[in-house]
């Protein structure tokens, strides 16, 4: 029954009822602006120091009323992943739907309760504004629409990456991780915004966002065809590099950086190594240039090299002095992080695309630099850090003292060696956490059980060695202490080796900052050892210079000399690699990269 | 019409008279041309002119995100832009395969009746100006205004809210809010007797709309009228019953009919549904709080979001009548059509030639509001 | 009774043979039918099955098929369900019949689809333009009209000069990335 009956009269007399709202009092609106509610969504407002310039926020405006302005002084850093650029709107396009807030990765900009702007026309200028903390009249006004947990339009989570159990994997060498399964990789791959701060940030500057795109658009071949416009070393940087893209993601700031490295993986691996060497073949040049190049050491520096400049035309022979490729990337990283095969498939793009890799073959001892330098347009020394430093305790000339990286070499060789039944390791970077977990393994596998313990210098808060690996360790069963400098090997009445006398750490640096360890003399502990292994650091074997050669070049501090394109001051001789720069392998690539284009101008040149 | 294109037409004498109603007129809802050809005071013929408010709206969510057209769509009809937004939501969660969950439909259920309360006191407050009742004007705009304030606490804008997302809504409820709606809806409804005293029960406003701009049921039928317009007819048909969305299932309210079929039904109607609506935020009001939950489910990146191909053809109960939108997606990450379906496309073009013939002139613009014409959906 | 509309609609629409239909649920029904038999597969669903209310046409230029399709969605009070009739025409000509007499809404429909997209509906009592009465260009909504490119090329985007600009631009700063550029 309606309440008014459509039939109805209507009354006459009812409006004078409202004569009734001359005793009412009249509604008064104040002239100031009156306060806007709590989620109101008026004038920008962008913090400068969470803001790191990714431009995500100019990605989704609707409007296209973003402009990135670049800001001398802010600061800029593309190993964390900040720019000097910041978000500038239009007000004449921007139709405040907070869509920026919600999607930007750090949280930095968000929209206050301001709302009132006013201008005469020939102040439109007015219009352009560039937010920061203050507001856009310098007025403060409280934050409005901010950003919450609940309407973050970016993912925070990684998808996880699934993990051999650690009882099945104490005893064998088989590798840890599974991979993604092609729709973890979309996933993962769509939590990616395109900024480009991993472009910036990788030592080889990789296409990153382009091959994260290829991946999420189900192109895995296209991915690859990304990845090696920078990196012919994927399957391996794909499990084992250190990963300064994601310290540099955006997304990382606030939650999981986007597993860049395990989708270089997933890409890699869901293509088939023979259409692999089909698209990193594309783009070679089809004539010989008639130069002849020598690579000294077919490691991942190296063999980069020879990448790029047999694609130019050039005859390039690599030598290796040992019988399989890959140098460190396989002697030094054990089976478990990333397969022989997986390497083999990599150098064997490159050997296919007319690569001459010569083996078991020493320059210095079987053929000397003078013959390279004289029947060569070009050699490249890449011979990396093949050796390791001492911790120089008394008794560690031992001969049950040993060195990471010889002991690795060995494991890898497989050629036999007494495994302790106890060992300690001094050091803890990832190479102390590589021989622990290797010779864990062997220690499973010939006794049962694991007893290896790892005495690290820094603390937990400062150790060196990735997380996941400390791990990884720990599950496997090795026990880290950190804070523990090494005092002295014991030795017992007969000359064998018993045990690692350590001492509590007090500091590691001076104040200068110098490497200057003071130990806690009255912390002493004893460690029950067959075997101690010291990985506190390499360097290279610089003898194959031979003397001459060595006279004539010039060093620094016991390194070899490059310019900026790695050239020697000999010019006939450029250096590349962990010899160079120390032990990174992405930066080997991008090293390799770099003496390949000084090669390549100065051939050009040299006529 | 732009000056440069106009051409005087030279007409030979006869008593017709070809008046221009609009664009720019009061008694026009938005801007709309209507041009009548009157003979004295009575129409003789009447067509309808769109296109003041063409934005391209369809060609223009072609070219954006998925995610960035949720602040285009709420404009497309002004007065009452929540069903627009809840509509496109709906259709990309049916092609996608998203689960809305509870909490958020109770919110967008909410939403929905506060923007067809506002849209309704517009709606005869904007009909009482054609009338020459100016007070009741002025009365709707300001109580419509207090509900702009409830809009503006809970999603940040006032009319334009851009609070609802694929998958639920942005904000969750702020504290404080129910019971602020709650005192608004009890202010509500102790207005309505000043309204019915000043407007609906009111002997001049009556004897002023009653038979004015009538149609049967049958030509309503025929002519595609639906929302309180058909309901004014006897015609009891509401999208939120029968084709229903949300959690309108589980709501009690009834669907008021009128037997007139003219500009006064449907008014009365529109009162009535007023206090349905009001009926309705009660009960939302009262089941929300113990409804927990998230207000989101969660979507992937929008920069890299494909929704599944396909096509999906949601319809909403607007103030106005069916909303509909149809939305064809072929895999990619921009849509690749969208057509809305106002409920003006009917009401303001046909519906409206066909009723101003016949009635006086200062009719005209009544049955225009009456019908709730509103011409932003027509122009999109 | 809706129900048994339902099933009876199916029987009827599996029978007859140039029509694929597909139920969504129970109140959408996709129906795929030949452009030559669609005026009177609408006629039977308005007669016989009580769908008397046409909600709209819509148009969608699939131009890589070189094909318009049409649908038109038709509902029932009765059995409160809605049919969606698809059907496509040959992009080239870009003519069809017009089903005013069927329906009245249709008028408006298909008047919208002329100026948007060019397509003629013989019979429709008003074809003249209703929303683009200046614009002599193509018709709008058609794949083939960039309307960004047609909007970059006849408008310009706005050149402010802010102080705060120009102290950032001495100071060796500026605009890095414009918005048109990653559009």
């Amino acid at each position: 029954m309606p309440d008014i009956p459509y039939k109805d009269k209507g009354s006459i007399l009812g409006p004078l009822k409202t004569l009734g709202f001359f005793a009412r009092r009249p509604v008064t609106e104040p002239f100031e602006p009156r306060p806007a509610a709590d989620s109101y969504r008026g004038f920008h407002v962008n913090d400068w120091e969470k803001c790191i310039g990714c431009s995500t926020c100019q990605k989704v405006c609707d409007n296209a009323a973003i402009t990135m302005v670049k800001i001398p002084g802010l600061p800029e850093d593309p190993v964390l992943g900040v720019r000097n650029e910041r978000p500038a709107i239009d007000y004449g396009r921007c139709c405040w739907c907070g869509l920026c807030v919600d999607i930007c990765p750090t949280g930095s900009i968000s929209l206050t309760t301001e709302y009132v702007h006013v201008c005469r026309e020939n102040e439109l200028d007015s219009y352009f504004v560039l937010p920061d903390p203050n507001g856009i009249h310098g007025k403060h006004f409280d934050k409005g629409w901010d950003k919450t947990a609940d309407a973050d339009l970016v993912d925070l989570h990684q998808q996880p990456m699934g993990e051999v159990e650690p009882q099945q994997r104490d005893d064998n060498f088989d590798e840890i991780v599974h991979g993604f399964t092609s729709q973890q990789a979309i996933i993962e791959a769509s939590r990616c915004v395109q900024c480009g701060m991993c472009h910036e940030s990788c030592p080889t500057h990789m296409n990153a966002p382009e091959y994260i795109r290829a991946i999420w658009e189900g192109n895995a071949e296209e991915a690859v065809r990304q990845i090696y416009r920078s990196n012919p070393f994927s399957h391996v940087c794909g499990r084992v590099c250190t990963r300064r893209c994601e310290t540099a993601c955006s997304i990382g700031r606030r939650g999981d950086p986007v597993a860049i490295r395990w989708l270089k993986r997933y890409a890699m691996d869901a293509v088939s190594d023979e259409r692999i060497r089909e698209i990193a073949a594309e783009g070679k040049v089809d004539y010989i240039s008639g130069k002849k190049i020598a690579i000294i050491g077919a490691g991942p520096a190296g063999l980069t090299a020879a990448y790029d400049l047999v694609k130019k035309g050039h005859d390039v022979t690599v030598f290796e002095a040992l019988d399989k490729p890959g140098g460190m990337t396989r002697y030094g990283i054990p089976e478990y992080r990333l397969p022989y095969d997986r390497l083999d498939a990599d150098v064997e793009v490159i050997t296919s695309l007319g690569v001459t890799i010569q083996y078991n073959t020493r320059i210095g001892r079987d053929i000397g630099m003078d013959v390279l330098e004289r029947d060569y347009d070009a050699v490249v020394v890449a011979i990396g850090l093949q050796q390791g430093r001492s911790t120089r305790i008394p008794g560690s000339d031992h001969k049950q003292v040993r060195k990471a990286v010889k002991l690795l070499r060995k494991i890898t060789q497989g050629k036999p060696f007494k495994v302790p039944r106890t060992a300690v390791v001094i050091g803890g970077g990832n190479v102390a956490m590589d021989i622990a977990r290797s010779l864990a393994r062997l220690q499973k596998q010939q006794y049962g059980e694991v007893r290896m313990t790892v005495a690290a210098l820094e603390d937990f808060d400062h150790f060196l060695a990735d997380p996941e690996e400390v791990t990884e360790a720990r599950e496997e069963g090795v026990v880290i202490l950190d804070s523990r400098g090494p005092k002295q090997c014991l030795v017992d009445e007969n000359g064998k080796l018993i045990g690692l006398a350590t001492l509590g750490v007090v500091s590691i640096f001076d104040q200068d900052g110098r490497f200057a360890p003071r130990y806690d003399d009255s912390d002493e502990q004893v460690h029950q050892a067959d075997m101690v292994i010291e990985s506190i650091g390499q360097m290279t074997d610089v003898s194959l210079f031979g003397d001459e050669l060595t006279e004539r070049l010039e060093w620094n501090r016991g390194r070899l000399r490059v310019d900026e394109n790695g050239r020697t001051s000999e010019p006939w001789l450029w250096s590349a690699g962990d010899m160079v720069f120390g032990p990174d392998v992405v930066h080997a690539v991008a090293d390799g990269h770099r003496v390949a284009a000084g090669i390549e101008e100065y051939l050009g040149v040299k006529q | 019409m732009r000056p440069e294109n106009y051409q005087a037409k030279n007409h030979p004498p006869s008593h017709e008279f070809e008046l221009n109603f609009g664009p720019n007129h009061p008694g026009i809802e938005g801007n709309y041309a209507f041009k009548v050809k009157l003979n004295g005071d009575t129409v003789l013929s009447a067509r309808a002119d769109g296109g003041y408010l063409h934005r391209g709206f369809e060609k223009l969510m072609e070219g954006r995100l998925w995610i960035q057209n949720i602040a285009l769509v709420p404009r497309i009809c002004v007065p009452d832009p929540v069903p627009m937004e809840v509509c496109y939501s709906l259709a990309i969660e049916e092609l996608g395969g998203l689960e809305v969950p509870e909490r958020a439909q109770w919110i967008r259920v909410m939403q929905l009746e506060m923007s067809r309360l506002a849209a309704h006191l517009f709606a005869f407050g904007g009909h009482a100006a054609t009338t020459g009742m100016y007070t009741t004007m002025f009365w709707g705009v300001a109580d419509r205004d207090l509900i702009l304030d409830r809009f503006e606490e809970l999603t940040g804008g006032r009319v334009y809210s851009i609070y609802n997302i694929p998958g639920g809504v942005r904000r969750e409820v702020p504290d404080g809010f129910l019971e602020r709606m709650s005192s608004l809806l009890d202010y509500l409804e102790s207005r309505l007797p000043d309204y019915d005293n000043l407007f609906f029960r009111n002997q001049v406003f009556i004897k002023r709309a009653r038979d004015v701009g009538a149609m049967t049921q049958e030509q309503a039928l025929k002519w595609g009228v639906t929302g309180p317009n058909l309901r004014a007819t006897g015609l009891a048909f509401d999208v939120r019953r029968d084709d229903p969305y949300l959690v309108y299932d589980q709501l009690d309210f009834e669907i008021p009919t009128e037997p007139g079929g003219d500009a006064l039904s449907r008014n009365l109607v529109r009162r009535s549904e007023l206090k349905q609506s009001i009926r309705i935020l009660r009960q939302v009001i009262e089941r929300l709080p113990s409804i927990r939950g998230p207000i989101r489910c969660p979507i992937p990146n929008p920069l890299a979001w494909n929704v599944p191909a396909g096509e999906s053809y949601t319809r909403v109960e607007s103030s106005k009548g069916e909303l509909a939108y149809y939305v064809v997606s072929t895999g990619g990450d921009k849509p690749y059509r969208v057509h809305v379906r106002g409920p003006s496309s009917m009401h303001a073009v046909q519906v409206l030639e066909n009723l101003a013939v016949g009635s006086r002139l200062e009719d005209v613009a009544q049955i225009m509001f009456s019908l709730d014409a509103c011409p932003p959906e027509v122009d999109r | 009774m809706s129900k048994e509309l339902n099933i009876w609609l199916d029987n009827l629409l599996s029978d007859i043979e140039s029509v694929q239909f597909q139920r969504r649920n129970s109140r959408r029904v996709r129906v795929d039918v030949g452009s030559e038999a669609l005026p009177a597969l609408l006629e039977l669903l308005q007669g016989r099955a009580s769908y008397v209310h046409l909600s709209a046409i819509t148009c969608v230029d699939w131009i890589e098929d070189g094909q318009f399709e049409l649908v038109y969605h038709v509902w029932s009070y009765e059995t409160r369900s809605l049919v969606s009739v698809h059907t496509r025409i040959p992009r080239d000509p870009g003519v069809y019949l017009s089903i005013y007499d069927l329906y009245q809404p249709a008028a408006f429909f298909e008047r919208d689809i002329h100026e948007m997209y060019g397509l003629y509906f013989e019979g429709s009592p008003d074809m003249e333009k209703f929303i683009l009465t200046e614009w002599n260009g193509p018709p709008p909504m058609r794949k083939d009209f960039d309307g960004e490119a047609f909007v970059n090329e006849h408008f310009h985007w706005e050149q402010y000069h802010p102080q705060w600009l120009k102290d950032l631009e001495e100071e060796g700063g500026g605009i890095t990335v414009r918005p048109e550029d990653v559009r």
